[in-house]
């Protein structure tokens, strides 16, 4: 009891600010979780709320697993990778990495651009702005007190819970579909139900769990309240996602309604907020953009200069670390270059980058797997059956849908 | 130029016919230039392991040279380039940092043995090794200035003689520890003598400090323990689990131990946590010539000098130098130059403004009876800001 007082302690500082599991829990309800969460809620209403379900135990547990290799090894999840299975493979996980994440960039800079589409400001003006306004606030600003103050900001999602209450949705239904499964073979359900799982589980954030326990120097006796810190950002991340789809499908879904373009989410926002709903909205969108935008393309970098072995941190300069600003500003370049395409719909980047990340899960949880079960790594800190079975079936889940979307463009 | 990734994976031949691949080569460690020792090779889906001498490289070939090919036995515990060195993390003793490494450079002698001439850290390394042929960033550091690691136990695999690691500063050391992982953390420490460990322990974040107290043995732990601070095991006794308070309790002894716990009371924002314990005190009816008889029994002289009066009460503090500028037979007390001070509880931000706003560079911590309890020190004070500063750049 007492080492649980005392690990309590050294962690509450942390957890109640920001727990790594929280932060990166967060950081799946960006501008790409709240999109993919109103459109699978607009589109098929409550249909889709069972993959939410299923997909918090898979969190839950990747989230864990990770977090366990970091404690135990003291080491992040590229450097396992390259230690184990050498630079080859190595190199291709970052190359995966780069692309999912340039894609969460774009994604973050989409939801900027379409939460100011709202005030009419266009995306060549904005998405341009924000770029520099986000690669010289991580670079010149205090970087842990932005962190704290977009975690606060991210209390506006509170405001989904009240406005699903307002909405008065069938409850029974929602519990109903929370466990029982709707199954269909329709090309859209089967990509949203993808989506719905890639803005949840990430590369990002299984690379940035491991990392951050790493960062933060804990150790195995933090194990236990690690583990809840864990469990409270997956449950409390997807339990605000399930009022979002709730108020979607409650609003949108009901009066028949679709969404064309993000801004079109906000009408979910309507029982709690009426004609003032465009504007929470926005202010919502907007912070989860910034934080996103700051968060992962700096993250991203940080992992793959640790994992090449570059120089990295914002503690050192631009001449000291190039690589670690290259990269960092590369991201940015492309993430944001891709947004003002001007073919390209923000609602698409916002919605596909969210499949992209799903498929490009599917090698990273292989290194996870392997790794995780390494008994010269982890010793008696492998995993457990339960842990490898939802792994396994989390990758079963992708992988099969990924597969049954392909089928379907052809079916029809 | 070779490299050792220019022959892992390499066909072998014997009478022009491929007999099998290359997959990793061994090491006598405790060489400046370690030969080659055992060749891997993978022969028939099975693991073979020969002499170097039965191997030759020829216009890019291996080829075994013997017809009987004397096989050596495999011991898990020989250093293999590919299985314990490539893309493990190594000390590198020169720029005093932990590199990872790309590539090992080979030579070979005037027999044909291969030799370890250094380790590839530069970008090249991976290049190369992706079979990329270009040229963005080379660094070789020699192989004599390289500390490896084992990957099972994290302990330091002593290259030649001495570790070359015990010659780095203990701040040195300590920017290896924080950037290393948790096993090889406690490896590095427990190379180290107890003393060294001790220091280095002290240089390094907190963070890094519970984690390594955390994890080594009890022996080492007690040793490390009774080498360090009071006031540096104070920081960081709150963060230790009961058990190991507990060894701390036993190693130290109940007064020691009890100093401790009084310390750590006080939070690191205040200056009853910020002060050293130790200082010099004396009383203020001495002449300047008596003091330095005082300095002779010391092992160094200390920079500032807290003067009390005859019932231990603070009069103030005396910088060293400035008593250069007094005859020796001046009283102390007639001399004091700084007569602020301030209480257990005053805020780090308070402390800041004294020194800043006074120009000093020590302050005397006094309890309620003007008794001087600590001294702040201003490098104490460096080291906190850049910690916090550190703290707040970090990702």
């Amino acid at each position: 009891m007492k080492t649980y007082k005392r690990a309590l302690s050294r962690l509450l500082p942390i957890l109640v600010i920001l727990g790594p599991g929280i932060i990166s829990g967060s950081v799946d309800n960006d501008a790409g979780g709240i999109t993919t969460y109103s459109l699978a809620g607009a589109q098929f209403g409550l249909k889709l709320i069972w993959i939410l379900f299923l997909t918090t135990f898979c969190l839950d547990i990747t989230q864990a697993v990770g977090a366990r290799m970091g404690l135990v090894t003291g080491k992040g999840l590229g450097a396992l990778i390259r230690e184990k299975y050498a630079v080859k493979w190595a190199v291709f996980t970052m190359a995966v990495l780069l692309l999912a994440n340039v894609g969460v960039a774009a994604s973050e800079f989409a939801g900027i651009a379409s939460a100011l589409q709202i005030f009419h400001v266009s995306k060549f003006i904005s998405v341009p702005l924000f770029a520099i306004i986000v690669y010289l606030f991580v670079i010149k600003g205090s970087f842990k007190k932005l962190e704290q103050f977009f975690l606060l900001a991210s209390a506006f999602y509170l405001v989904y819970i009240v406005s699903a209450v307002l909405a008065h949705p069938n409850w029974t239904e929602a519990v109903k579909s929370l466990v029982i499964p709707t199954l269909s073979f329709k090309k859209d359900f089967i990509i949203t139900a993808i989506a719905v799982i890639g803005t949840t589980i990430t590369p990002w954030g299984q690379f940035f769990i491991q990392d951050y326990v790493v960062d933060k120097k804990l150790g195995k006796e933090d194990i236990h309240v690690e583990r809840l810190d864990v469990f409270l950002g997956s449950w409390l991340t997807n339990f605000i996602a399930f009022f979002i789809m709730v108020a979607c499908a409650a609003t949108i879904f009901i009066y028949g309604q679709t969404i064309n373009d993000a801004g079109d989410a906000a009408k979910a926002l309507q029982p709690l907020a009426g004609q003032f709903a465009s504007l929470l909205f926005a202010f919502g969108f907007l912070n989860a953009g910034i934080f996103g935008a700051a968060l992962v393309p700096v993250s991203t970098s940080y992992v793959i200069c640790n994992t090449l072995g570059f120089e990295h941190g914002l503690n050192f300069h631009f001449k000291e670390a190039p690589q670690f600003y290259g990269i960092f500003a590369f991201i940015i370049f492309v993430g944001a270059l891709l947004t003002i395409l001007p073919f390209i719909p923000l609602l698409t980047i916002l919605f596909w980058a969210q499949v992209i990340n799903a498929i490009l899960l599917l090698p990273i949880l292989v290194f996870v797997f392997l790794l995780s079960n390494d008994k010269k790594l982890l010793g008696k800190y492998c995993n457990g059956k339960i842990f490898n079975a939802v792994i396994i079936a989390t990758f079963l889940i992708i992988a099969a849908s990924t597969i049954a979307y392909i089928v379907s463009q052809f079916i029809g | 130029m070779l490299y050792a990734s220019q022959l892992l994976g390499k066909k072998v031949y014997q009478d022009n016919k491929v007999y099998g691949k290359l997959i990793d080569m061994a090491i006598v460690e405790n060489r400046p230039n370690p030969p080659v020792s055992k060749i891997e090779i993978k022969h028939n889906k099975k693991k073979v392991t020969i002499s170097p001498l039965a191997l030759s490289l020829k216009n890019g070939r291996l080829t075994i040279t013997t017809q009987h090919i004397p096989q050596l036995p495999y011991d898990h515990k020989d250093f293999y380039l590919g299985e314990d060195l490539l893309d493990k993390q190594v000390i590198d003793t020169d720029g005093k940092r932990l590199v990872r490494v790309n590539d090992v450079l080979l030579e070979t002698d005037e027999n044909g043995k291969f030799l370890v001439a250094g380790i590839d850290v530069g970008f090249d390394g991976v290049l190369r090794r992706l079979g990329l042929p270009f040229s963005m960033h080379k660094k070789i550091l020699p192989w004599t200035t390289v500390e490896a690691l084992d990957y099972d136990t994290g302990a330091v695999r002593l290259n030649v003689k001495e570790p070359a690691l015990s010659t780095l500063h203990p701040s040195e050391i300590a920017n290896i520890l924080e950037d290393a992982g948790t096993k090889e953390r406690v490896g590095i420490v427990s190379s180290l003598p107890a003393n060294q460990a001790a220091r280095a322990i002290e240089e390094a974040d907190d963070e890094t400090q519970v984690s390594i107290l955390e994890s080594v043995t009890p022996a080492i732990f007690k040793n490390i323990i009774n080498k360090m601070h009071i006031s540096e095991i104070a920081d960081v006794f709150n963060e230790l689990t009961p058990e190991r308070a507990k060894e701390l309790q036993d190693a130290l002894g109940v007064e020691r131990s009890g100093t401790i716990k009084r310390l750590s009371y006080f939070s690191d924002n205040v200056a009853g946590g910020l002060m050293r314990e130790h200082f010099l005190s004396v009383k203020g009816n001495i002449t300047i010539k008596e003091l330095q008889k005082v300095f002779l029994e010391l092992p160094n002289i200390p920079e500032s000098i807290v003067i009390t009066n005859d019932s231990e009460k603070l009069v103030g503090i005396l910088q060293t130098k400035d008593i250069l500028r007094f005859d020796t037979l001046a009283r102390l007390s007639d001399i004091v130059t700084e007569k602020k001070f301030v209480y257990p509880q005053t805020s780090l931000r308070e402390i800041l403004r004294l020194f800043s706003q006074y120009n000093l560079r020590a302050l005397p911590v006094i309890d309620k009876n003007k008794k001087p309890i600590g001294l702040l020190v201003i490098d104490d004070l460096l080291a906190l800001i850049e910690e916090e500063k550190e703290n707040n750049e970090n990702i």
